[in-house]
């Protein structure tokens, strides 16, 4: 696994991360160091505590985003840091971590197997921090800095009024790169970030194609393709998902059909890819 | 003098015969001894035969006696030598006859009456065994042995009435033979099925883990049902069968769970060991090793409510019995089998504050924290339990103004008839084998008894990539969708039965 450093006045630099007021001197990474990777980043950040819904539309979302062939900057963290960094794996992409330590730690600790999938798939593991410099409480907003000066736009996930993901937006904002911000329901704390985000100016994000459209990108419609697979009463339940995630139960009376007759069919769906589960509940796949 | 007394003795489950010789010598000093390896409680024997016969306005002999427990080099412990060693010396005394093929056991108290005495089933059942025609049991436990037609029972209330028996002046009636079939008894439970609203998929998976045999882990919020739903469970399981009533009545006889009066064992254990409970205390051991809850919960359930808090060294101590069905304790001085065939099920909340994906209250445990919690149960273990389970919290007020709920609401009688239905389905295919239940098949049953289509196959094929199923687990979901197959009738199984055994499929506990 290859691995050093890069000073500033190295022409491997990244030309986005120099514009900004007080880059790093060096940057330690681990990985493959390819110039490409820092072409088209975008930082999507978010709460540790994510909601089911953060999940789901970070996982859905990125993977568009990822696939379309721009990197995801994260800081690594669990939550929303780490569903981006998967999702972007899943859609087959490139991801850079920028962590608040030295590059040969893993933190958290039990992300280890994020950790080498992103080493292996062309990712990059960055920090300004030495090797095994272990994080603090201030190396949080420093690395926070890197990661929205890496990239030409933040899209902000889901967050709380005091958060890190907000530092980040701030940063974002300092540097004049455009902010994004799904907005949330009014009653979720970690939405209540995102929204004030979106009252001050920043963009909202209802689809990837938005985030896409500052890229330059286009991409093929893939929607609605799950309806020509669902029949009868599954498509029935499609549309029931699709206003609200529900559980079996509720389903079984919904329809007044037995829970084991509906578990059979939402069996079925899972495996179409349909449908998927989280916790008790189920949740269309759109 | 010298009289021999044929009586019992109990090691774990095996029933060894004893003689218990007793001499009177009319020369040496007015002494009484018992030899033979007695025990504590064997030896205080002597007191109470001693006031025993006195206060039945008998004299006690006032001679040397010696009495002898043979085999003598096996360790002797309990109480129910008692009427035996007073039989022999009484016998000395009023030279009565001692009927042949009879065994004497029993406690005596020390007016002369007879207690309850526990092992008096396996003590008949030995009887049966051997040949003999004849046991004198205390009236109090005579129910216990009154399911062997071979031989007279004896129910006697005092020292008294079982001397004026052998000396022909007023006889013992035996107690009347009772068929296993006749101890008629309503399976009962703490709550019925239908006084749960709402649950429908946790009700099904019940139904399902009855008819089946199977273990099931039902995780929730606090408050969601689970121990509800777990205390219902005894009423939609099916009677014990004859056999089934035999062993499960010979462990609880042994160990005194046989209240005073009781017959054998009719209803299936319903075993609820609290999570502070010691390994021993849960399989069993001891210096003399005794039967733990697993044991005491063979033909029935262990139900253990908050899985996740037992320690982990007791929960791991289940593995072994739950592949092999009984338990073997070994110590220095020997080795003793128990069986324990149980149905697990276990209740555990899905994080240690109990709140994750509750719909209302917040979780506020970190993802570290609920891998820790989660990690205390071991994956062999859960890979033992076929059904899993989230039983979700329910609004019972909303649901009770549902009129759709009620349209679901089935009784534990309807349940337990569909159950028992199922069940009869499997004794009559595990006929010519060892196993009783879906649960117990081996993989080599498996390919025998559980037929499917190229269809059901592409299900499982589907599913194995789509949820990642362990090879365990893809052999667990053919044993599930078996038992839905057995509850509607059908040889074969059929797609719809696969996909919904894929419902209860594991998730929670990081295996999928």
């Amino acid at each position: 696994m290859e691995e050093g450093v890069v000073d500033i006045k190295n022409k491997k630099y990244p030309k986005a991360l120099k514009e900004i007021k007080n880059p790093p001197k060096r940057l330690y990474y681990r990985g493959n160091w390819d110039e490409d990777i820092f072409e088209n980043c975008l930082a999507v950040v978010g709460s540790r505590r994510m909601t089911s819904y953060g999940r789901r539309i970070a996982e859905k979302m990125v993977r568009d985003i990822a696939s379309a062939g721009i990197t995801i900057v994260s800081g690594f963290m669990y939550g929303i840091d780490a569903t981006s960094h998967r999702a972007s794996l899943d859609g087959g992409g490139r991801t850079i971590a920028v962590m608040p330590c030295g590059v040969n730690i893993v933190h958290p600790e039990y992300q280890g197997e994020l950790y080498d999938d992103i080493l292996k798939n062309k990712g990059l593991i960055i920090s300004e921090f030495e090797k095994d410099f272990p994080p603090d409480i201030w190396t949080y907003p420093k690395r926070n800095r890197i990661v929205a000066g890496l990239s030409k736009s933040t899209f902000v996930v889901e967050a709380a009024l005091k958060s890190g993901s907000l530092i980040t937006a701030g940063f974002a904002k300092k540097y004049k790169r455009r902010i994004f911000a799904l907005p949330g329901p009014t009653s979720s704390n970690v939405s209540e970030g995102t929204n004030r985000l979106i009252k001050d100016g920043a963009s909202i994000v209802t689809c990837a194609q938005d985030i896409l459209d500052f890229y330059d990108i286009k991409k093929s419609d893939s929607n609605n393709l799950n309806f020509q697979k669902a029949e009868g009463l599954e498509k029935k339940i499609l549309e029931i998902l699709k206003r609200e995630p529900m559980e079996i139960d509720a389903l079984s009376r919904m329809f007044e059909i037995p829970s084991s007759k509906i578990g059979t069919i939402l069996s079925l769906m899972t495996m179409k890819g349909l449908i998927f589960q989280e916790g008790r509940k189920y949740i269309a796949n759109y | 003098m010298l009289i021999k007394i044929l009586s019992a003795l109990n090691v774990g489950l095996e029933t060894l015969g004893v003689d218990v010789e007793v001499n009177i010598a009319n020369r040496g000093m007015p002494t009484f001894e018992i030899v033979g390896l007695a025990g504590k409680s064997v030896d205080e024997s002597k007191e109470r035969v001693r006031t025993a016969i006195t206060n039945s306005g008998i004299e006690f002999p006032s001679k040397k006696i010696t009495v002898n427990l043979a085999p003598a080099d096996i360790p002797k412990e309990g109480s129910f030598y008692d009427l035996p060693i007073a039989i022999g010396i009484l016998s000395a005394v009023t030279q009565c006859i001692i009927p042949e093929k009879s065994l004497f056991f029993g406690e005596l108290s020390l007016d002369g009456s007879l207690r309850h005495t526990r092992g008096v089933f396996l003590m008949a059942l030995f009887a049966k065994e051997a040949g003999f025609k004849n046991v004198f049991v205390p009236k109090q436990s005579a129910n216990e042995a009154a399911v062997f037609k071979e031989i007279n029972v004896y129910p006697v209330e005092r020292l008294s009435q079982i001397m004026a028996h052998l000396l022909g002046k007023q006889l013992i009636e035996p107690i009347e033979y009772q068929e296993v079939q006749g101890v008629l008894k309503r399976q009962t439970a703490e709550f019925d099925m239908a006084e749960i609203l709402g649950q429908e998929q946790a009700k099904r998976a019940m139904e399902i883990a009855a008819s089946g045999g199977h273990n099931i882990i039902m995780v929730g919020s606090p408050g969601s049902g689970k121990t509800m739903l777990a205390r219902a469970l005894p009423g939609i399981l099916p009677l014990l069968n004859e056999k089934e009533s035999l062993e499960v009545t010979k462990i609880y006889s042994v160990t005194g769970n046989i209240p005073a009066g009781g017959s054998i064992i009719r209803i299936r254990p319903f075993r609820t060991p609290h999570h502070s409970t010691s390994l021993v205390g849960l399989v069993g051991g001891g210096n003399k090793p005794h039967p733990g809850e697993i044991s005491l919960a063979h033909r029935g359930v262990l139900f253990l409510d908050e899985f996740n808090e037992f320690p982990r060294s007791v929960l791991e101590s289940l593995r072994q019995p739950l592949e092999d069905g009984n338990i073997s304790i070994t110590r220095s001085n020997g080795r003793v089998n128990y069986p324990a065939k149980f149905m697990l099920v276990a209740s555990a909340n899905p994080c240690p504050c109990g709140y994750l994906n509750h719909p209302t209250k917040a979780c506020t445990c970190t993802l570290r924290e609920i891998k820790r919690y989660r990690k205390r149960v071991s994956g062999p273990l859960l890979d033992r339990i076929d059904l899993h389970i989230e039983v979700p919290s329910v609004n019972t007020e909303k649901l009770s103004q549902d009129e759709r709920v009620s349209k679901f609401l089935e009784s534990s009688e309807i349940i337990r008839g569909r159950v028992e239905k199922a069940r009869e389905i499997q004794q009559k295919r595990f006929e010519k084998e060892t196993i009783h239940t879906n649960a117990e098949m081996k993989n080599s049953h498996i390919k025998k008894y559980c037929l499917f289509s190229p269809e059901v196959e592409k299900i499982l094929a589907k599913a194995g990539s789509a949820f990642q199923l362990s090879a365990r687990s893809y052999f667990k979901m053919i044993k599930v969708a078996r038992t839905i197959a057995d509850l509607a009738d059908l040889e074969q199984i059929e797609p719809s039965h696969m996909a919904e055994a894929l419902q209860y499929r594991s998730r929670f506990h990081g295996e999928s």
